[in-house]
């Protein structure tokens, strides 16, 4: 598919070797088309967060190639795939893993700063103002409730204006509400055209995306898919 | 948000941690300052007085040690053992233009030590080119009575015509010495025969020093000096350079002494930056995700190492200079500082302050490496490992 932004090829991620060897991921092929939005599930342990990391450049593939946007991964140095992660990518954890010394302000400006953003005054408030924020700017993380928290995170990974948003149980440590919120808020953000991936436990929260793979033992063993809404 | 920033706020965000490594490179720093600036200020005194013994030659019993030749600079009480008759030949040796005589002694007066000492009046005037404070000085080479240093004379609150005794012996003050700067300031001069008497050394005197008439025939008329007398002979800078070399080994002592200290407070930066980036291994793993460079990651940490350095050298210079001043007489008083006035041997060096600041943030750098070399090695996984 030519407009595949995300694309693996027989992608296998081991740990250890010889008899200890163990294969978190096994030849997966898969690709993700520019404004998708995909759900990762399947049972602890089966390699849905390997699968994240080597999307993401967080780790690198034991074998097979990932393209990313047009970039082969593979072929880039750590500080090339820094760069990626840095402007293609925004990432999003289940811990929100926000630098619990900087404020909600600091944090986005940390990803601008990061990113190699050049004229970047006013963008991380006006990120927080469109996520309801603003009068959180100067807040410390551990002053924010949890969906707030979620929020910075989202305008941090936003920061850089990626085209791809990397979600790692992104509602795991949310309140139902807060979830909600959440939901809403990733959808806007699909239809103005951002690709997302996340991984995720919750069946209610995957039914949200518009396609869900269903990984276990290292392969992707469905592909379910439904129409836009 | 850049990287000193983050780097200032991540240097403070374990105020405890942060505060007791950077006391620990400030006490480091401060002690080797401290001990710097004494050392200095004790060799700079020292070559003053050296100057201010007026000879080029030194003429001492054979077997003499260090001590006693730090004694020739000081003034301090010296045995007496050479003959006058070995003096009258040292006289006559061609190319000697001046041998003076010095009898070294020591008298108690009101309880405290004041070293007294025995000249040839007109020869040592001669010499040290002394002025008169105050009363007059000796008219003939065997009056009997003392001049005072100006030194002695404050101390003691003495004035010409009152008495001061020598072993007993009642002597009226004729004069006071004009301040010299130098050890004279803080001894009493008497005519040496006088001091032959009174301490009983008939024909004996302490060393005697030698003016020659020409520099560049120095080495051969030391040597003539030795063989007409049963001597040794130093020159002024053998002596100078001997001295210095026994305050610079007591110097080097106290520095390793330092350098102990120093060392100690640079394992404390590695050990409070490897804690950091243990600590840290998330949220570097999230800066990594973020887009942070490994370069970034390790000039972070050099530069919160480098921190340290700068922050510890400033607070070190500032407390070593102090602890100088308010212990720096104490630390260096013994027999030949003595003499000296206390605060001339305090220098303060804005080279020293140079040296110390560079080396302060050259070793917290050198310091900084391996934590900052582990934090380039961690993964950007960490940032998704689940607690």
């Amino acid at each position: 598919m030519s407009n595949a932004v995300i694309e693996l090829e027989k992608v296998s991620k081991t740990y250890g070797s010889g008899a200890a060897e163990v294969k978190a991921v096994s030849e997966v092929s898969m690709t993700v088309e520019r404004g998708g939005w995909v759900a990762i599930m399947g049972p602890s342990g089966h390699g849905k967060s390997t699968l994240l990391q080597l999307i993401g450049g967080l780790d690198r593939p034991s074998a097979g190639r990932i393209v990313l946007d047009g970039s082969e991964l593979g072929t880039l140095d750590a500080a090339e795939l820094a760069a990626v992660r840095g402007k293609k990518i925004g990432f999003v954890f289940q811990f929100f893993n926000l630098m619990p010394h900087l404020t909600a302000l600091e944090n986005v400006e940390i990803a601008l700063w990061l990113g190699g953003a050049t004229h970047s005054n006013g963008r991380a408030m006006e990120l927080l103002e469109r996520f309801g924020l603003g009068d959180k700017a100067h807040h410390l993380p551990s002053m924010l409730s949890g969906g707030q928290q979620q929020r910075v995170a989202i305008a941090r990974a936003l920061a850089n204006e990626p085209d791809i948003l990397l979600m790692d149980e992104p509602t795991g440590n949310l309140d139902s509400g807060s979830e909600a919120e959440l939901l809403t808020l990733l959808g806007e953000l699909n239809k103005a055209g951002k690709t997302l991936l996340m991984v995720t436990h919750n069946i209610a929260v995957a039914q949200r995306a518009e396609r869900v793979l269903q990984v276990k033992d290292g392969r992707i063993v469905a592909d379910t898919r439904k129409g836009k809404h | 948000m850049n990287l000193g920033k983050l780097v200032w706020r991540n240097l403070l965000r374990r105020r405890g941690r942060f505060i007791f490594t950077l006391a620990g490179v400030s006490v480091g720093m401060a002690a080797f300052v401290a001990l710097m600036t004494i050392g200095q200020g004790l060799t700079t005194e020292i070559k003053k007085q050296a100057q201010g013994l007026g000879a080029n030659l030194v003429v001492t019993p054979k077997g003499w040690c260090a001590y006693e030749q730090i004694s020739v600079l000081t003034g301090e009480q010296l045995p007496e053992a050479i003959p006058m008759s070995d003096l009258e030949k040292i006289r006559a040796v061609p190319g000697v233009k001046s041998a003076v005589p010095y009898l070294n002694e020591k008298t108690a007066f009101r309880n405290q030590p004041v070293p007294v000492i025995g000249v040839w009046p007109e020869e040592m005037r001669a010499l040290q080119k002394w002025g008169i404070e105050s009363g007059r000085y000796f008219n003939s080479p065997d009056e009997r009575g003392i001049v005072v240093g100006s030194a002695i004379a404050k101390q003691f609150k003495l004035k010409p015509s009152d008495e001061f005794t020598v072993r007993g012996k009642l002597l009226p003050i004729i004069g006071v010495l004009r301040e010299a700067g130098s050890k004279d300031d803080i001894a009493t001069f008497i005519p040496l025969t006088l001091a032959q008497q009174i301490y009983d050394v008939q024909d004996k005197v302490s060393f005697i020093a030698v003016q020659v008439s020409d520099l560049e025939k120095i080495e051969a008329t030391s040597l003539k000096i030795q063989e007409v007398a049963n001597v040794a002979v130093v020159t002024d800078k053998q002596l100078l350079s001997s001295v210095l070399s026994i305050v610079g080994s007591v110097g080097a002592a106290m520095q390793a002494v330092a350098a102990v200290g120093v060392l100690a407070a640079a394992f404390g930066i590695v050990n409070t930056l490897l804690t950091a980036v243990h600590e840290r291994r998330r949220e570097i793993g999230i800066l990594q995700a973020l887009g942070s460079t490994r370069r970034t990651l390790f000039l972070a940490f050099m530069l919160e190492s480098g921190l340290y350095g700068l922050l510890g050298g400033i607070l070190g210079v500032t407390i070593g200079i102090l602890a100088a001043y308010l212990f720096g007489s104490y630390l260096t008083d013994n027999a030949f500082t003595a003499s000296l006035h206390q605060s001339q041997t305090v220098a303060i060096d804005y080279g020293t302050i140079l040296l110390t600041m560079g080396f302060s943030v050259c070793l917290a750098l050198l310091a900084g490496l391996y934590p900052a070399y582990r934090a380039t090695k961690l993964s950007p996984v960490e940032a998704m490992r689940h607690v």
